[in-house]
């Protein structure tokens, strides 16, 4: 098999019969062929992120140093001020310093309560958000006998919960013929029907519940209080719904997050709240400034829900939000309309 | 009737009833939403099952939860469904179907030896939104007819000329098996004087010998798809016409010069014309020119197992199918007047006779093999899918334990046999098989005798991807 090859091969010509000689080619190294034992494979590299890391370490290293100090002198500082307390009470008397004492276990039970439910919460979060890229991973994945780790991971984290047996149900439901795509699919549409629509109601109570107070309290500085509340409130009830034990520390957690992806929120949702806002403004238009105040809190309560419910939800979900946001605002502009006394 | 008489003289009578298709169709789609699904397979493809299974599992879509995938049954948004193939001239034979398939020892349906249509009109409540303000729920009616595989492959000679038509049987008959098993009426076709006057007893002979060759063709061990004129290997109600006493000129070399009239050749290439206009044109006309979705049925398996000679026919005939469909984009307007196909899903049938592990190689195996259309669609901007199916389960999943491995195999009734097997049937390629490949004997998929089905209380694990596959196809016309 001769094969004639499909490519022009290079050709050796001699200098001094070119006609016109390039001065830059003379210099240039002429073409060479090597055999293949000769040469060895280029490997591209990826730059080392050295002095990033390091200045990343150094910062990190100052801000624990400062973070230790100053926790070490806090808690000295109460300690002694505690001991002192109790100290001065026993000398006052007797009763006194049971009272005080009672008190001070009271306090560091309670305490620890606390920060194992925080701590408890946390943990939960940070689960969901593993769960989460899990099932991210597995949605990418076409092949079949990698959901296990997740239907496991699945089952452990609602294993107090309520969701559970409907969770146990679509994991009995799931045939045998499922993509590992198929399965978080499937689990995603099935298992956590009831939560979501318990979290949809949920949202769709606060935020007409806080576009409301919005729209009729009397004072203006007082809305920004009333909204606040009725978010935490809402992130507090969501967290529980998708089995997120509702701690301080996994509010604030969740509370940041939200935050943090509603400020960034891509351009999809921007225009999406522009529709909203010009639904809104035709809407409110025969209603009141104040009703437009309060639809627009309302609509933001709807979007820090939705955000939250986002977080929450252990399987990346799939749904479109959009019919929430307006059946909101259209509740929103409903209960103002009956709450109006003339016009 | 004069009216039509009058118009059919002048326009012709293909045109006419064209018309007045195009004029019914006008006034259904413009008051109810109308989704015509063309099925399209090469013969033993599986599409009897495919639409019988179908047709079962949206009968029952109000009460049964066999669809997770389909959306609108999913969501319990399903009212009812209805069974509106009685009023057609040749409705699909459901009732049998089903009956064979749900006996305690059930059978495959027979393989389709004419046409037949299914029509289902599905009651569905609207999602919730703008379009509530048409009333709470609406009807979608679906079309879909079925009909030999065989048939289908008239459809590109629609586009030859009687001489294309023959140039392409030339290479064809070049190739194996087709030059061995056809060696003995090549031969007789040389010797003819084909510019001898017309001899109707020849011509018989000779055509009756074609047809033979075309079922040895079709049968095992020969297995091939490319068979034209389609009618001659299954002729439905046209047994006996003088029309398919019609076969190609398959000559040494290409003959170009005129046909004196009166030829042998001329006769020949008379009749080509009447099959086209007569018989081909007509048929697609009336069923293949109006569709607004197609689902590709392809037996990968079948193929794999028979080798090369058989998997490159297919392979050919496939695209030359493709080619003869319309596609494009089909906006409001267009489609009232000329629908066009606007997605299409290729779907590789029994993916139940592979372990489910194999289901994405079996995807990725059917994408290879029709990957030249799909990019043509692509081209048009039209939607294309792969999706390994099952329409009827045969098999279950288990696992064996083969020296200390565990091994995903399957379990079932054999279908020559009916004894209970369990086997892993091998890998799907991922690539397309080089020459080297076919003579290890790699291939050996086994053929199952189908689960029964029961007439009621259908489960998801009846099917595999049916669900998905009817979401992809209709789950953007519930609207």
């Amino acid at each position: 098999m001769s094969e004639q090859p499909r490519y022009q091969k290079a050709v050796w010509v001699d200098p001094s019969q070119l006609d016109t000689a390039d001065k830059a080619a003379e210099n240039s190294m002429s073409a060479q062929e090597f055999s293949l034992q000769q040469i060895t494979d280029v490997v591209e590299e990826p730059p080392a992120a050295v002095t990033t890391q390091r200045l990343a370490r150094r910062k990190g290293r100052w801000r624990r140093v400062f973070g230790v100090s100053l926790t070490a002198t806090l808690i000295g500082a109460v300690g002694v001020e505690l001991y002192r307390l109790l100290d001065w009470s026993y000398t006052l008397h007797p009763a006194a310093g049971s009272v005080v004492s009672v008190l001070l276990v009271v306090l560091a039970l309670s305490g620890a309560v606390q920060g194992w439910l925080a701590l408890k919460g946390l943990r939960q979060l940070r689960n969901v958000e593993r769960l989460q890229t899990q099932a991210r991973e597995l949605l990418q994945h076409k092949g079949q006998g990698h959901a296990a780790g997740l239907l496991k991971s699945l089952q452990a984290h609602y294993k107090e919960s309520a969701a559970r047996q409907p969770l146990e149900d679509a994991i009995l439901q799931l045939d045998s013929a499922y993509s590992d795509e198929e399965v978080v699919r499937f689990l995603s549409r099935h298992a956590l029907t009831e939560q979501d629509l318990r979290a949809r109601r949920c949202v769709q109570r606060y935020s007409v519940e806080s576009g409301v107070l919005v729209a009729l309290s009397p004072w203006a500085s007082f809305d920004m209080l009333l909204v606040g509340w009725r978010n935490l409130r809402m992130l507090r009830e969501i967290a529980a719904i998708y089995g997120v034990a509702p701690g301080a520390a996994a509010q604030w957690t969740l509370l940041k997050r939200v935050m943090h992806n509603l400020a960034f929120a891509g351009l999809s949702e921007v225009a999406i709240d522009a529709g909203s806002a010009a639904l809104g403004s035709s809407l409110t238009a025969s209603l009141s400034a104040r009703a437009g105040q309060g639809l627009g809190a309302g609509l933001f309560t709807a979007r820090t829900g939705l955000q939250a419910m986002r977080l929450c939800r252990p399987l990346p979900s799939e749904s479109h939000d959009q019919n929430l946001i307006k059946s909101i605002a259209g509740g929103i502009v409903e209960r103002l309309g009956k709450s109006r006394p003339i016009d | 009737m004069g009216v039509s008489k009058r118009l059919k003289s002048w326009m012709g009578d293909v045109r006419v009833d064209d018309l007045r298709n195009r004029l019914t169709d006008l006034a259904e789609q413009s008051m109810d939403r109308h989704l015509r699904l063309a099925v399209t397979g090469l013969s033993q493809s599986g599409k009897t099952v495919f639409i019988t299974a179908l047709v079962h599992h949206l009968l029952h879509a109000h009460k049964s939860g066999s669809l997770p995938f389909f959306e609108l049954a999913a969501n319990g948004r399903v009212v009812g469904t209805r069974d509106l193939s009685a009023e057609s001239s040749s409705p699909f034979p459901l009732r049998d179907a089903i009956e064979g398939l749900s006996q305690p020892s059930p059978h495959w349906p027979q393989s389709t030896r004419g046409l037949s249509e299914v029509r289902l009109a599905i009651r569905y409540r609207r999602a919730p939104g703008l379009r509530r303000v048409f009333g709470d729920s609406s009807t979608l009616f679906l079309d879909i007819i079925d009909y030999p595989g065989e048939w289908l492959l008239d459809l590109p000679m629609l586009e030859q000329s009687f001489e294309q038509w023959c140039e392409s049987q030339r290479q064809l008959f070049m190739k194996e098996p087709r030059r061995t098993v056809a060696a003995g009426w090549l031969q007789k076709l040389q010797r003819i004087d084909w510019n001898s006057p017309r001899d109707d007893a020849l011509l018989q002979e000779l055509s009756r010998e074609y047809s033979t060759l075309l079922q040895i063709l079709r049968r095992d061990p020969h297995a091939l798809s490319l068979l034209q004129p389609g009618r001659c290997v299954l002729p439905g109600d046209m047994e006996g016409s003088e029309l398919l006493q019609l076969f190609p000129l398959v000559l040494p070399e290409p003959v170009s010069s005129e046909a004196p009239e009166g030829s042998l050749r001329w006769t020949l290439q008379q009749r080509y014309e009447q099959y086209r206009q007569q018989v081909i044109r007509p048929f697609y006309v009336r069923y293949f020119s109006r569709f607004d979705r197609q689902v590709v049925l392809v037996d990968c398996l079948k193929t794999l197992n028979r080798g090369e000679a058989c998997f490159n026919d297919m392979k050919q005939a496939l695209s030359a199918i493709l080619q003869s469909f319309n596609y494009g984009r089909s906006g409001f307007l267009r489609r009232l007047f000329s629908p066009r196909i606007d997605r299409v899903l290729f779907a590789s049938t029994k993916a139940d006779h592979v372990t489910a592990n194999q289901h994405h190689n079996l995807d990725r195996f059917l994408e290879l093999i029709v990957q030249d259309a799909q990019r043509d669609m692509g081209f048009e901007g039209i939607d294309t899918r792969c999706m390994a199916i099952a329409s009827v389960r045969a098999t279950q999943a288990a696992q064996a334990h083969v020296d200390g491995q565990t091994l995903s195999c399957l379990r079932g009734l054999r279908k020559d046999t009916g004894e209970e097997v369990a086997l892993f049937p091998g890998e799907i390629p991922t690539e397309l098989p080089g020459s080297e490949d076919w003579t290890q004997d790699r291939f050996r998929f086994v053929d199952f005798a189908p689960h029964r089905l029961p007439s009621a209380d259908l489960k998801s694990s009846h099917h595999i991807r049916l669900d998905q596959l009817l979401e992809y196809m209709t789950g953007d016309q519930f609207q």
